[in-house]
């Protein structure tokens, strides 16, 4: 591992001149679980690492009356332990229950977990469905991208290098609306997904659907929605027939590959059965009486 | 009177494990000592032209690099003395990806790694062989010059054409397994050193006599002139048996003459050290209706990778073992293990049998469902019983618990009314498993005897002396509770000598589930040996014969007199004033017939253990999931020296056996580490029972046989026989994950 100097600001403003004055040559690190790694494999080779724990006001939950807001630092176990999170974001509290272990999740941040980018980032495919936005700062001012513009390519986003993610703006689920999350692994902790699969719906009095979103990780080179399938989804009745079909769509939308976490024929057939078994627990959350 | 056999005693090493003052291998570093790295092959299979280390030997900090001409000895090592056949650095040829070249000794782990990097190897690539029925094939590359057949072993018995005509029922089936990793807990780390003379190694190992023998081969030195100690080690399962720092250490201190560390990164210990044979095991099984075997035949082809290692013995323990523990009149069973240029493969908790049991259980379930018998009863009709003939035409007289074992699990399956039904979530189905296993205690059919001695000293304590290593698996304790059991004094003033070639003599090795019976033997005749030492000291004292004298509660008696009596100890400050020490030496070597080169008959083993396994499994057939939901396991050991560390055993034995079923497979050149490598976790975990039966074995230390590698066994038969339950369909490659689980599902559906 290559020698690095660790820095520890403790205001966003000197966060700022710090990344100013180091540039391309500084990584940020929030709580260290991937970018630990990425030094250690010799995938990155900064000069700085700027930690951003010390920052003031960085991890929160903020329940809003139309939204709710999440600080970037906010660590998984916080969210999990959130009544917030628990009852109204219900497809990430599906994600983050089932990160890593207890160990990684006191530490790691949602805010990383997303900047990352990795294709199979667990909390990706919920923000997604959640129609989430990220609140970009830099000292020029701040911006907000809706989630599903924020990725590039696996570990590209599009984030300035001035820029630092600082929020997670999720407008508040309507009522008779439901999500779920579904992470598909070879075991039961301390795995990354073979599959993602988040799918949230916003139903009409009548049961048909008003909204739907569905998101799939590691289906693609950075965690998409699956914008037709939702398409076809909405205005109709949840049957066998229309789930099974927006499953095959949403199949055809993704372009997985074989790895050796998982073969990309698995992973095809995976979305379609995944997209029928999420919606439907979904469409339960959704208490339609 | 001290009891301390058949209690649960806490672990001697319980304390300092929880405090973590024991020093492993990685931890283990002397002020000063040199790092120690190899430079390794990128090809499978290729030629060495030349090698240049002039550019590597400029950069600071590296003091001396090595290759095969700087190997005094001879430059071959091997578990198996007639299949030495690994170089420690390659000579003329590398046969796998990772096979060692150089060796660089330096400062710091910085300089090291970058001297491999600057050792310019020129290489001619040749043809590589991946599959082990390819490399059989005439006209095919040599991997090795004597050719590319390791061995074979064959069983023969009774008549199999007449086995299969008397049969109502033949099952052909062909089963395979995957490549595995040890994953102990510590990767493979030491140290060396120069001292008296002698070139001393501290390292993680399973067997330091071994280790001893082999670094002074390659060294050429004589035995003694190499003292090798084991270190605290946090797991073997085989994969610490053959010699991996110690022989790079040695070359370095014979050199250097100073202190010299090694430590495989986990990556390094996944490229470079032994892994499980995958085997492809093709079964042909008659049966009468009512479920009687009538004949076995199996054809097993192994893949040993590029080198011996153990490949010998898994493959004569894989065909011994073929038949399953059932009587079977009529056997033939013909087993080859070939060369390839992938990783090479070794000893894994089990030698073979995991995997052949994987198939001869699949057999024993297709049969049960076809003739419409409980797979229970099947194997209840079939399983050995006190006066049974196997496969080799050992008669078995003693210890075969395999029917108790199948009774306990019935018991449990029927009182918990396990069976098969749908799974609350839908899609999901849950099923009931069973797999059953035997198990040979120590090596097959060869001498495999273990040493001990135990010393008394005046102030009423004991020294136990032993080579046994302790990987883990408890024969610390084990062996201190024989000899406090067999003594009269309390454990713990008994203190142990362990692993230590200097002071300890041979024990062999920790594997084949040996050392609680043939080591604790040993410790018994040490014993014995003991009290004839002190029946003769006495005698003198006493003006009596030793034949009227008996040991008794920590003195001696007259048998005709018993007011006359004197403490042992006593006797014990007597010798030492006459600067005798009071040492008794033990030795045990069970008793075996080899068995005949060409049918197989004979004694393999002196004694056997047996296990049946009942496991719950719940199947996703949306995806591919399979969940352990409860396992109920029967071991027979004899007799549980420690219950709750034979309960341990087999807990372990089902929790690494849900990896061996479920997901476990090593991928030659893409499997890296950890990250690609899954194990369960404790998630993973199903509600576990574990059985102890007690069929007592006459010829074991207080009845005892063995348990380390029979608890894995029958895990992976009972889920795979799960699926079937659940589900229909029936897995034969091993490991049974998500995308072979759903291939056969959606081929079901369509069929």
């Amino acid at each position: 591992m290559k020698k690095f100097d660790y820095l520890k600001p403790t205001s966003l403003d000197e966060v700022f001149s710090l990344m100013e004055k180091f540039g391309s040559n500084a990584k940020l690190i929030a709580g260290g679980t991937d970018v630990m790694v990425l030094l250690k494999r010799k995938r990155i080779f900064p000069d700085v690492l700027i930690s951003l724990r010390s920052v003031p006001n960085m991890a929160y939950i903020k329940d809003e009356k139309d939204k709710i807001r999440i600080g970037s630092m906010t660590t998984h176990r916080e969210l999990e332990t959130s009544t917030v999170i628990k009852e109204k974001l219900t497809a990430l509290y599906d994600a983050v229950i089932n990160l890593g272990s207890v160990q990684i999740r006191n530490v790691a941040t949602i805010g990383g977990n997303i900047a990352n980018a990795a294709p199979s980032a667990d909390t990706a495919c919920p923000l997604l469905v959640l129609d989430a936005s990220c609140l970009l700062i830099s000292s020029k001012g701040e911006r907000e991208v809706e989630l599903k513009d924020f990725f590039i390519a696996p570990g590209e986003t599009v984030m300035k290098q001035d820029e630092i993610l600082k929020e997670f703006i999720i407008p508040k689920p309507s009522k008779l609306s439901g999500s779920a999350y579904w992470k598909l692994s070879r075991r039961k902790a301390m795995d990354l997904p073979i599959l993602g699969v988040a799918i949230s719906l916003a139903m009409n009095e009548d049961k048909s659907i008003k909204k739907a979103r569905i998101g799939l990780g590691v289906a693609a080179p950075t965690p998409i929605r699956a914008f037709k399938a939702e398409e076809f989804l909405t205005g109709k009745f949840l049957t066998d027939e229309v789930l099974a079909e927006a499953g095959n769509i949403a199949s055809k939308e993704a372009s997985p590959r074989d790895s050796i976490r998982g073969e990309a024929w698995y992973r095809r057939e995976m979305i379609r059965v995944l997209t029928k078994r999420v919606a439907t627990i979904s469409f339960k959350r959704a208490n339609i009486v | 009177m001290v009891d301390f056999v058949g209690k649960d005693i806490l672990r001697v090493d319980a304390f300092d494990k929880a405090l973590g003052s024991i020093l492993y291998g990685p931890d283990q570093n002397i002020e000063g000592a040199l790092w120690l790295l190899a430079k390794r092959s990128p090809y499978p299979h290729a030629r060495i032209l030349s090698i240049d280390t002039s550019q590597a030997e400029t950069i600071d900090g590296v003091v001396r690099i090595f290759t095969a001409a700087d190997i005094p000895g001879e430059n071959s090592f091997g578990i198996i003395p007639v299949t030495k056949d690994q170089t420690l650095l390659a000579k003329d040829k590398v046969r796998y990806i990772g096979d060692a070249v150089a060796l660089v000794a330096a400062y710091d782990l910085k300089s090291a790694k970058e001297a491999v990097d600057k050792i310019k190897v020129n290489y001619e690539e040749l043809p590589a062989i991946y599959d082990p029925e390819e490399s059989l094939k005439k006209g095919r590359i040599l991997i090795h010059e004597k050719g590319n057949l390791l061995c074979s072993s064959r069983i023969i018995k009774g008549d199999i054409e007449k086995g299969f005509s008397n049969a109502d029922i033949i099952i052909e089936r062909e089963y395979r397994t995957s490549r595995l990793e040890h994953l102990s807990l510590e990767p493979e780390g030491g140290i060396g050193y120069f001292e008296d003379g002698r070139i001393v190694i501290i390292a993680s190992t399973q067997n330091p006599h071994y280790d001893r023998d082999d670094v002074a081969r390659l060294l050429g030195l004589s035995p003694d002139k190499v003292r090798v100690i084991q270190c605290g080690t946090g797991g073997g399962f085989g994969g610490k048996l053959d010699i991996s720092v110690q022989g790079f250490i040695g070359l370095a201190v014979y050199h250097l003459k100073r202190a010299v560390r090694m430590v495989y990164s986990r990556e390094e210990s996944f490229l470079t050290t032994a892994k499980r044979h995958p085997l492809i095991m093709r079964y042909k099984t008659g049966a009468k209706k009512d479920g009687k075997l009538t004949a076995v035949k199996v054809d097993i082809i192994g893949d040993t990778g590029a080198y011996a290692s153990y490949g010998l013995a898994v493959i004569m323990r894989a065909t011994v073992h073929a038949t399953g523990p059932y009587e079977v009149e009529n056997v033939y069973v013909d087993g080859k293990m070939a060369y390839t240029n992938l990783p090479w493969c070794g000893a894994m908790r089990g030698f073979g049998v995991p995997q052949i049991a994987f198939a001869h259980e699949s057999q024993m379930d297709i049969l049960a469902h076809e003739l419409n018998i409980d797979p229970i009863d099947i194997r209840l009709i079939n399983a050995f019983k006190k006066g049974s003939v196997t496969a080799t035409g050992q008669r078995l007289d003693h210890s075969v618990g395999i029917k108790e074992s199948l009774y306990k699990i019935k018991e449990i399956r029927d009182k918990y009314s396990w069976s098969k039904k749908k799974g609350e979530r839908l899609g999901t189905y849950i099923g009931v498993g069973v797999g059953s296993m035997w198990y040979g205690i120590g090596n097959t059919g060869v001498p495999n005897p273990s040493t001990a001695q135990v010393e008394l000293l005046p102030d009423g304590s004991a020294i136990l002396y032993t080579g046994a290593a302790e990987i883990g698996q408890g024969s610390d304790t084990i062996l201190l509770q024989i000899a406090s059991q067999r003594l009269g004094i309390a454990i713990d003033r008994i203190k142990l000598v362990r692993g230590d070639t200097l002071y300890t003599t041979n024990a062999g090795a920790t594997s084949a589930s040996r050392q609680t019976y043939i080591s604790g033997n040993a410790v018994m005749d040490s014993i014995d040996h003991l009290e004839d030492i002190l029946k003769a000291e006495a005698s003198e004292q006493m003006d009596l014969p030793s034949s009227e004298l008996i040991v008794k509660d920590g003195k001696i008696f007259s048998i005709k007199d018993s007011s006359k009596s004197i403490d042992i100890f006593e006797l014990v400050k007597i010798c030492n004033k006459n600067k005798v020490r009071v040492i008794g030496e033990g030795r045990f070597d069970p008793p075996t017939i080899k068995l005949d080169p060409e049918t197989g008959q004979g004694v393999p083993y002196a004694t056997y253990a047996f296990a049946s396994q009942v496991s719950r499994v719940e199947v996703d057939t949306f995806t591919g999931f399979i969940k352990v939901l409860n396992s109920a396991s029967a071991h027979d050991v004899g007799k549980a020296i420690n219950p709750k560390m034979v309960k341990g055993q087999i807990t372990s034995g089902v929790a690494m056996g849900i990896g061996m079923a479920l997901m476990e497979e090593f991928v030659p050149n893409k499997t890296k580490s950890l990250k690609d490598y899954y194990i369960p976790t404790s998630m993973d975990m199903p509600e576990i029972i574990p059985i102890i039966v007690e069929d007592k074995e006459p010829t074991g230390p207080f009845g005892a046989k063995g348990v380390g590698e029979p608890a894995l066994i029958p895990t992976a038969p009972a889920i795979i026989n799960g699926i079937y339950d659940a589900v229909g369909v029936r897995i034969t490659h091993l490991p049974a994950n998500l995308e072979r689980v759903i291939g056969e599902l959606l081929k079901k559906e369509g069929a």
